[in-house]
């Protein structure tokens, strides 16, 4: 896959938010641990972003829909072993890699928290369609599988408004993700991480 | 301003530091793979001598031989090579003969190359603008399709057993054991890599052996 396609994806949804009202567009470091098939990956990924956008709905700001895209990167490397095949064996290193991009339709409720100028707890759910990007990298030889699948994300967090005159805030969630998005040749049924993420919002109320 | 400033400068890290991670070209090229297959219905302990070239491994490739570090006259690369297969089947028990001395197995060495040249052909938008600034909207005089050239060079070590003991009436040899150690081409220290590689080929090879 292009390895541009995110500064795409960030152009593409600063120019759709740009002109909202009541609403925020944010960007977001994302950390996220695998919790499924922990022997192909385990590792935590760092190579993570969140970009998003939400319009509050209805009188009192306390509910907000919008759209996420994500992305993260898993990669772990594995020492030299030696597989046994139906006559035969191979011995080699490998990298595993997991490319993981999802968009995601959010809903969320605002807890109405001290004077609602400056700090906005927040819990709400996603619903949309990932695809898992498989890669197993030998010497100059790469095996690959992907699957798409339907993904659910749980998420709560807390914004920040820095000074009630500034446009800028920051903010921090954590969120479990479930997919079904399986792969049979590298053993997963389906696939769950849970995520920590860090960033900043630009809003428009 | 200063908010869009900082927003589009955040944008820019966060995005490029979100990129994939570039898996370490030492850890990934260094050591070579090693396949091996057999046959299983053989029994290899009941063969007892094997030939095998001194100074000479065969060379497969789809280009022109002359380019290749393997084939090139004055190449280090096939004696240690030869001698380490030897040093590992002797180890194993068995014993190398000369070629006329009616041996049980003949030992095949030789180096397949797959050189692969990709080329792509770029088409400037039609409406690209122009250099200097008039003219936004029309051709541009530097929209000529160009040419991109990329090109593979990946090979493998291959080691055949083959079995002359069991040559079929109309002269077919079987091979009953092979080893593949690839990439030969890519590797760091090709042969010190190599021997490494032939030693596992054998290592994980537990039933090719002379030994009880």
């Amino acid at each position: 896959m292009n390895k541009n396609w995110p500064v795409l994806v960030v152009l593409l949804v600063c120019c759709i938010t740009a002109q909202a009202q009541d609403s925020y567009f944010f960007i977001n470091w994302d950390v996220n641990t695998p919790l499924t098939n922990k022997e192909w990956i385990g590792n935590t990924s760092t190579r993570g972003a969140k970009i998003g956008f939400r319009k509050f709905v209805g009188s009192d700001s306390r509910y907000a829909l919008g759209v996420d895209v994500n992305w993260a990167y898993f990669q772990e490397y594995k020492p030299r072993e030696t597989f046994q095949t139906p006559g035969g064996a191979i011995t080699t290193d490998y990298y595993n890699d997991l490319f993981q991009l999802a968009i995601t339709a959010q809903g969320q409720y605002h807890f109405p928290v001290g004077n609602m100028k400056h700090v906005f707890p927040y819990a709400g759910i996603g619903i949309g369609a990932n695809r898992n990007d498989f890669t197993v990298s030998y010497n100059v030889y790469q095996d690959e599988d992907y699957s798409w699948g339907f993904l659910a994300r749980p998420e709560a967090g807390v914004l920040f408004r820095i000074g009630t005159r500034r446009k800028l805030g920051a903010m921090a969630g954590v969120h479990y993700d479930f997919s079904t998005a399986k792969s049979d040749n590298y053993n997963y049924k389906n696939f769950s991480s849970i995520g920590f993420q860090l960033g900043v919002m630009f809003m428009n109320w | 301003m200063k908010t869009k400033l900082f927003g589009t400068v955040l944008l820019v890290i966060s995005t490029l530091w979100a990129c994939q991670p570039e898996r370490d070209p030492l850890k990934l090229y260094d050591e070579l793979v090693v396949s091996t297959g057999y046959d299983d219905a053989i029994d290899f302990s009941s063969y007892s001598t094997y030939s095998i070239a001194t100074d000479t491994i065969g060379f497969v490739s789809n280009r022109n031989p002359d380019d290749t570090i393997l084939y090139h006259p004055d190449s280090e690369y096939p004696r240690p090579v030869l001698q380490r297969i030897e040093s590992n089947l002797n180890q194993l028990g068995y014993i190398r003969v000369d070629k006329d001395q009616d041996p049980d197995w003949r030992i095949n060495v030789y180096v397949v190359n797959d050189f692969n040249l990709f080329q792509e052909v770029y088409y400037p938008s039609y409406y690209y603008p122009s250099y200097y600034g008039y003219g936004y909207g029309y051709g541009s005089f530097y929209g000529y399709p160009y040419v991109n050239t990329y090109a593979t060079n990946t090979g493998s070590l291959v080691i055949e057993i083959l079995d002359l003991r069991n040559i079929t009436p109309d002269n077919k040899i079987k091979v009953i054991w092979s080893a593949y150690a690839g990439d030969v081409y890519n590797t760091i220290d090709l042969i010190k890599q190599t021997e490494k590689a032939i030693d596992q080929s054998f290592v994980q090879s537990p039933y090719l052996s002379k030994h009880e």
